[in-house]
């Protein structure tokens, strides 16, 4: 096990609706070690992409700590704050609202070196330009297109590189795979793990496809309504599900075999309700199947089952 | 011998823009038996809407065009059908659920509406109370309490709102279903209630039904058959037996079980198709899938491969003969 390289204590955000507050990141506890790679699922809605922005300051939390390396960045002045932006980046889910549809592939990649000025020489930066065109897969031929050009797979590919740019520690992934098509999807999975391995990065993994989540993450927090509802080691969770809302999402993925027998299997009903003002106990309790009273009598904290293993479910 | 609903015979589908045409299907054969329930299965741009607008003539006037081959539905040759004649077919002989439910429904209709529009069109005989009586009945079906159809399409959630474009394409019951990637734009959870949803109406009502998805998953759990398509054509073809259990394959659907994560392995790498889709408007010539192919032979570059049969299974490809 590696040293924490971010944490998250207590962390809230809930932002103001005519309605009341909602609560869109609700006491989150995270820990992501140095070189490792945190996975956290959930349906739309359910506060992982505000999760992720959060961390990296995008938008301001309302309370809670963040630490990396042990320093809490949210008393960091903007100066400060600027400088730690280069140690974090993220990398968005959609490759064709991301990108400038007006700056060349070169002008994009170039930006956060230019902005942060960590390299000042222009041919320099061109030299780096290219360099990250070759890390992540990209044609040199491609340095001077426009987005538009370009497939969504190779779109993503220079999202990745202007991500790079600055030699990050830790990257924020937004779905950086979901909007494109399977066989393009995993090209990018094996060159992020591949980028992991060389440059050993840390990645903060957020989709709601656990079957992609698996392949890259050693740890996955599973996310309801703004809540971790558990948090295990991958192999783990997927071995030993112990929340019904997590079994509930691994039985509804549908397996490309057939007999799977996926109609046997229980379809939790219902839908996610609104996060606004939510009532105190469990936040599943209306779709899950083993529902008691003790569920909706007070607010559930997660609890060590084993190991590494944690799980916020009055079952256990 | 069951009765054939839907047969395609060679079909060319091209889109002429100013610059240039696209080649989006072609030659696609294709016979689908009533009751069946069919998997069109393939990536973005490989032609499967195409497809399906095709069979419902929804292809975008003067650009697109049928420029060869015939479609017969229900013993009907539509491919020279006027607009009137398809008018009486669409909704009632075939309908079609569209990908994305928040902007296939009228956001200022109530939904109870939107279901009577299909009845009004194509039962004139039917008075206001049996009319009535008929979108509660089809309501309950999908699943939704026949109470809320004085409600607009924004009072319901995603999952919902599939359910109430599902129940208009089935007011009147069509022999012919069209889903086009129905749950793609909804979470698991609803993905999964939407297609447990799907076989039983299927079963229920002994609709025939072309399921459109990239979802190899998917389609495992709800079709009989299965069709893999590639740059217009139809690579693979086979019961969903053959596709998803025999050991021969075309190497794209090889390629496409590779990429999909698997749950129950734990290898560290994934084994993706290299490269991306061809450039419809410029074609490679011989087998189309040879450029990214790992098992190309001098013959894929300049000879296009014929339809290769073992029984129920259709392979196009060299390898096989």
């Amino acid at each position: 096990m590696g040293t924490p390289l971010i944490e998250t204590k207590d962390l809230k955000k809930y932002f103001n609706t005519p309605k009341g507050d909602l609560h869109a990141v609700d006491n989150v506890n995270l820990t992501i070690n140095r070189g490792q790679t945190l996975g956290v699922v959930g349906e739309s809605g359910c506060g992982k992409s505000t999760l992720g922005r959060t961390i990296l300051r995008l938008l301001e939390p309302t309370s809670g700590e963040i630490l990396y390396e042990g320093e809490n960045i949210l008393n960091y002045d903007s100066n400060k704050m600027n400088k730690m932006r280069q140690k974090m980046q993220i990398i968005f889910q959609d490759p064709y609202s991301s990108l400038n549809p007006r700056m060349t592939v070169n002008e994009i990649i170039a930006e956060p070196i230019k902005v942060c000025k960590t390299i000042k020489n222009k041919n320099d930066i061109n030299d780096k330009v290219l360099e990250l065109m070759e890390v992540v897969g990209l044609a040199e031929r491609f340095v001077n297109a426009y987005p538009h050009e370009l497939d969504g797979g190779r779109r993503q590919r220079i999202g990745i590189a202007r991500a790079l740019a600055l030699e990050p520690e830790f990257i924020v992934c937004d779905e950086p795979v979901s909007a494109l098509d399977v066989s393009i999807q995993a090209q990018i999975l094996n060159l992020m793990m591949d980028l992991q391995d060389e440059i050993g990065l840390t990645y903060m993994f957020i989709t709601h496809d656990l079957s992609v989540v698996k392949h890259i993450s050693n740890e996955i927090a599973v996310m309801y309504l703004g809540q971790v509802v558990e948090k295990a080691p991958s192999d783990e969770l997927f071995n030993n599900p112990l929340h019904p809302y997590t079994k509930a999402l691994l039985d509804a993925i549908p397996i490309p075999k057939l007999n799977s027998n996926n109609s046997l299997k229980n379809i939790i009903k219902g839908e996610v309700t609104s996060p606004i003002n939510p009532k105190p106990g469990c936040r599943f309790y209306t779709r899950c199947p083993v529902s008691k009273k003790e569920c909706i009598a007070g607010n559930i904290a997660l609890k060590k089952v084993s190991g590494e293993h944690f799980v916020a479910c009055t079952l256990f | 011998m069951p009765e054939k609903l839907l047969e395609i015979k060679d079909l060319k589908v091209v889109y002429k823009t100013d610059e240039n045409i696209v080649h989006a299907v072609n030659g696609l054969n294709l016979t689908l038996n009533a009751g069946e329930a069919l998997g069109l299965v393939g990536e973005t741009g490989a032609g499967k809407t195409t497809t399906a607008l095709s069979i419902l003539k929804l292809l975008p006037e003067k650009i697109g065009l049928i420029e060869d081959g015939s479609i017969k539905l229900d013993n009907i040759d539509i491919t020279n059908a006027t607009d009137a004649d398809m008018r009486l077919l669409r909704g009632n002989t075939v309908s079609m659920i569209f990908q994305d439910p928040m902007t296939s429904l009228n956001p200022i209709m109530r939904v109870g509406e939107q279901i009577e529009e299909v009845l009004l069109i194509h039962h004139s005989d039917m008075d206001k109370k049996s009319r009535d009586e008929r979108v509660d009945q089809i309501l309950q079906l999908v699943g939704l309490p026949p109470e809320r159809k004085y409600e607009y399409p924004h009072q319901f959630s995603g999952g919902m709102k599939q359910r109430v474009v599902i129940a208009i394409a089935l007011a009147c019951e069509p022999k012919l279903l069209l889903a086009d990637e129905p749950t793609t734009a909804l979470d698991v959870t609803i993905q999964a209630q939407v297609l447990a949803l799907i076989r039983q109406l299927k079963e229920k009502l002994n609709t025939s039904m072309i399921l459109i998805t990239h979802d190899l998953g998917v389609v495992a759990q709800t079709c009989d058959k299965v069709a893999v398509m590639y740059a217009g054509e139809i690579i693979e073809r086979g019961t969903a037996k053959d596709i998803f259990e025999s050991e021969n394959h075309h190497p794209y659907t090889t390629g496409l079980f590779g990429s999909i994560p698997d749950l129950t392995k734990s290898s560290k790498r994934l084994n993706p198709i290299k490269g991306l889709m061809p450039d419809p408007t410029n074609l490679p010539l011989g087998c189309k899938f040879h450029p990214r192919c790992s098992k190309c032979m001098d013959i894929c570059k300049t000879k296009e491969p014929g339809e290769v049969e073992y029984g129920t299974h259709m392979i196009k490809c060299h390898l096989y003969k």
